[in-house]
């Protein structure tokens, strides 16, 4: 994994939770650094910032893109314009966040992008007894199928991109309803949705493996 | 509104006219002069012709007498008689009004007469020469008509010539009027005027060149501070909150810590909130929106009804729509889309739990009402940060962006409070 940042606080902050996921964080500050990190390694995910003290990260994607490179990339950027997301898009990135953003949120965007391309989209997710098939969009929980909501398997599959990390519910909301959680005075509808999710789980017989951390959010323990 | 060209013709028509006016007496008062004059001099010879005529004949009495009935009979305008010694004046002028025995039609003339006495052998004389004058309202008459002539060759060939004038002399005008209306600040194409011999016009162009380059490079400078100050808060903005989640990792939390930082993470989302939406507001202003296409607007609210239905069910508000289908307005799609999820939402937020939402869209206008509890200060409401309510906290900037996308476009965006609802109109 490489992270082109030039704060590099924030560099920090992302290899420190990443590093707990078990992937291998790189960093570089400046437009160069990342071209000579790119010419000398292969890397699974590329975060990358669009504006870099010494070029514009757009330029890195195109030369990324133009060597037929396999890796993802993830644009992270404090330029929310439209026109950036999407000409970084038509370049060939392969998702975009914007600045401010839950480290939950990437960890997961960056989890979903390494399944697709490792597995070509057809991956199946284990954890013990539950069985998720990525393409189907169905669970399975001791061999048996579970029937959850849309938004129920969404939560589900963020929890296991974050496990073993506290996730807070603010970063949930936002994961759910986007842009309007912040608008939205309670934050109640996670709650509804994370009972529902824990209720089939527990009714299919799987352990339970999410947690409320009291005050803060909820943990998924594996 | 009229024409630049169109003011000083309407000018000098009405000059003229005053003018023209004004010379029918003028012109009256000296045909008349000339004429009085003239006839004066006429009736003067012809009596100085009669006396003369008659002291050269050399008639004895009754000669004289037949000669003078003759005279009389034969000589229409005019009348000579004996007068006694006493009768005798000096010579008058004099103009009569009577009718004409000659006129068929017996209508009354203006006559100029001459009365003048002399001694003719001895004896006193009384001469009275008439002429016949052109009545006065037949020569007004006839000016009249000759100036009225004049005066509308003078109107027409006025139009005429402002015609011209202004298809050949204003052109290099009219083609620097249509590139400034032309003119898009956000597409940041300097403007090339063409080139004019008139100097004025050349002065006009420069001038304006000047002030669109100002603008632009304003324009430039506004849409690099916006992009700027995006980058520079949000970037601190995503450090504090990576640090708060890394800190939420940390396995000797207690509950109070906990909390404290899960109030931290809420504040802080708030925060970038407002910086998200003040840039937009920004953005708007500096036109950065520019782009137009046709909205499925019926599609875009029942969308957004739907993404927050849970919401209305969580909050247990009742929901009420009549949406219209099809229909399309003309807009940026990141706008409208902005529009109408900020109405809705302000909408949930300040609805009573167990309130009720009205949504009604048709062609001509949006409709959204919600369930409340007296009045809101119509002053001032659409302004930024201005209805913060610290119950609510929402950003502050939600009808300020409605607002500022409704001027946009020319909708027009109302609130009114009836029958326990808050109303929000948008006519488009």
């Amino acid at each position: 994994m490489l992270i082109i940042e030039d704060e590099p606080e924030l560099a920090a902050s992302i290899t420190d939770y990443l590093s707990g996921e078990s992937y291998l964080c790189e960093t570089a500050a400046s437009f160069r650094q990342a071209i000579e990190k790119i010419n000398a390694f292969e890397y699974d995910c590329i975060l990358l910032d669009l504006m870099l003290p010494g070029g514009n990260g757009l330029d890195i994607l195109q030369e990324i893109k133009h060597r037929k490179r396999e890796e993802g990339v993830i644009i992270i950027s404090a330029k929310d314009a439209v026109e950036d997301k999407i000409k970084g898009l038509q370049i060939g990135a392969d998702d975009y966040i914007s600045k401010p953003f839950h480290l939950a949120e990437l960890a997961a965007r960056i989890y979903s992008l390494i399944r697709r391309k490792q597995f070509n989209n057809t991956n199946v997710l284990r954890q013990e007894e539950i069985e998720v098939n990525l393409l189907a969009k169905t669970v399975h929980v001791h061999g048996k199928v579970v029937n959850f909501t849309r938004k129920e398997l969404d939560l589900l599959l963020y929890f296991m991109a974050n496990r073993n990390r506290v996730v807070s519910k603010t970063a949930l909301a936002e994961h759910l309803s986007g842009d309007i959680a912040d608008m939205l005075d309670s934050h109640d509808f996670v709650y509804a949705h994370i009972k529902n999710l824990k209720k089939k789980l527990a009714e299919a017989g799987a352990t339970n493996y999410l947690k409320t951390i009291y005050g803060s959010g909820y943990k998924w323990e594996s | 509104m009229t024409r630049l060209l169109n003011k000083p013709l309407r000018a000098f028509i009405l000059y003229s006219l005053v003018v023209l006016a004004t010379s029918i007496p003028a012109y009256y008062l000296i045909i008349d002069y000339i004429w009085r004059l003239q006839l004066d001099e006429h009736n003067q010879l012809v009596s100085k012709k009669t006396q003369n005529e008659l002291s050269t004949l050399s008639l004895n009495d009754t000669l004289l007498k037949q000669s003078i009935e003759l005279w009389d009979r034969i000589q229409p305008g005019t009348a000579l008689e004996p007068v006694s010694q006493a009768e005798m004046r000096p010579d008058s002028i004099y103009t009569v009004l009577r009718p004409n025995k000659y006129d068929p039609d017996g209508y009354i003339n203006r006559f100029r007469g001459l009365s003048t006495y002399f001694i003719l052998y001895g004896k006193p004389y009384r001469l009275i020469v008439e002429t016949n004058v052109e009545e006065s309202d037949e020569t007004i008459a006839a000016i009249t008509v000759v100036t009225v002539f004049f005066f509308l060759l003078l109107l027409g060939g006025f139009i005429i010539l402002t015609k011209r004038i202004s298809v050949r002399l204003w052109k290099p005008f009219y083609r620097t009027l249509e590139k400034v209306q032309h003119f898009n600040l956000s597409r940041q194409q300097n403007i090339q005027f063409e080139d004019t011999s008139i100097k004025e016009f050349r002065e006009l162009n420069d001038a304006l060149q000047n002030l669109i380059e100002a603008d632009m490079t304003a324009y430039r400078l506004q849409k690099e501070f916006t992009e700027n100050a995006s980058h520079e808060l949000q970037t601190p903005l995503a450090i504090i909150r990576s640090k708060l989640d890394l800190l939420l990792q940390s396995s000797t939390l207690t509950n109070e810590q906990s909390d404290i930082i899960e109030q931290a993470t809420r504040a802080l989302s708030r925060v970038s909130r407002i910086n998200r939406n003040l840039l937009l507001l920004a953005r708007i202003e500096n036109n950065q929106f520019a782009d137009r296409q046709q909205i499925d607007l019926s599609g875009i609210v029942n969308e957004n009804l739907l993404m927050l239905d849970e919401h209305l069910s969580n909050k247990g508000i009742e929901r009420e729509k009549d949406i219209d289908d099809a229909i399309q307005i003309t807009g940026n799609r990141t706008l409208v889309e902005t529009m109408v999820s900020n109405l809705l939402l302000n909408a949930i937020r300040h609805s009573p739990a167990g309130g009720k939402i009205k949504v009604q869209l048709s062609a001509r206008q949006l409709r959204i009402s919600n369930s409340g509890k007296g009045p809101l200060k119509e002053e001032g409401l659409f302004q930024r940060f201005s209805n913060i309510s610290h119950e609510s906290p929402g950003s502050g900037l939600g009808l300020a962006i409605v607002k500022q996308v409704c001027n946009r476009y020319g909708w027009e965006v109302s609130y009114s409070y009836s029958q326990d609802f808050h109303v929000f109109t948008i006519r488009f």
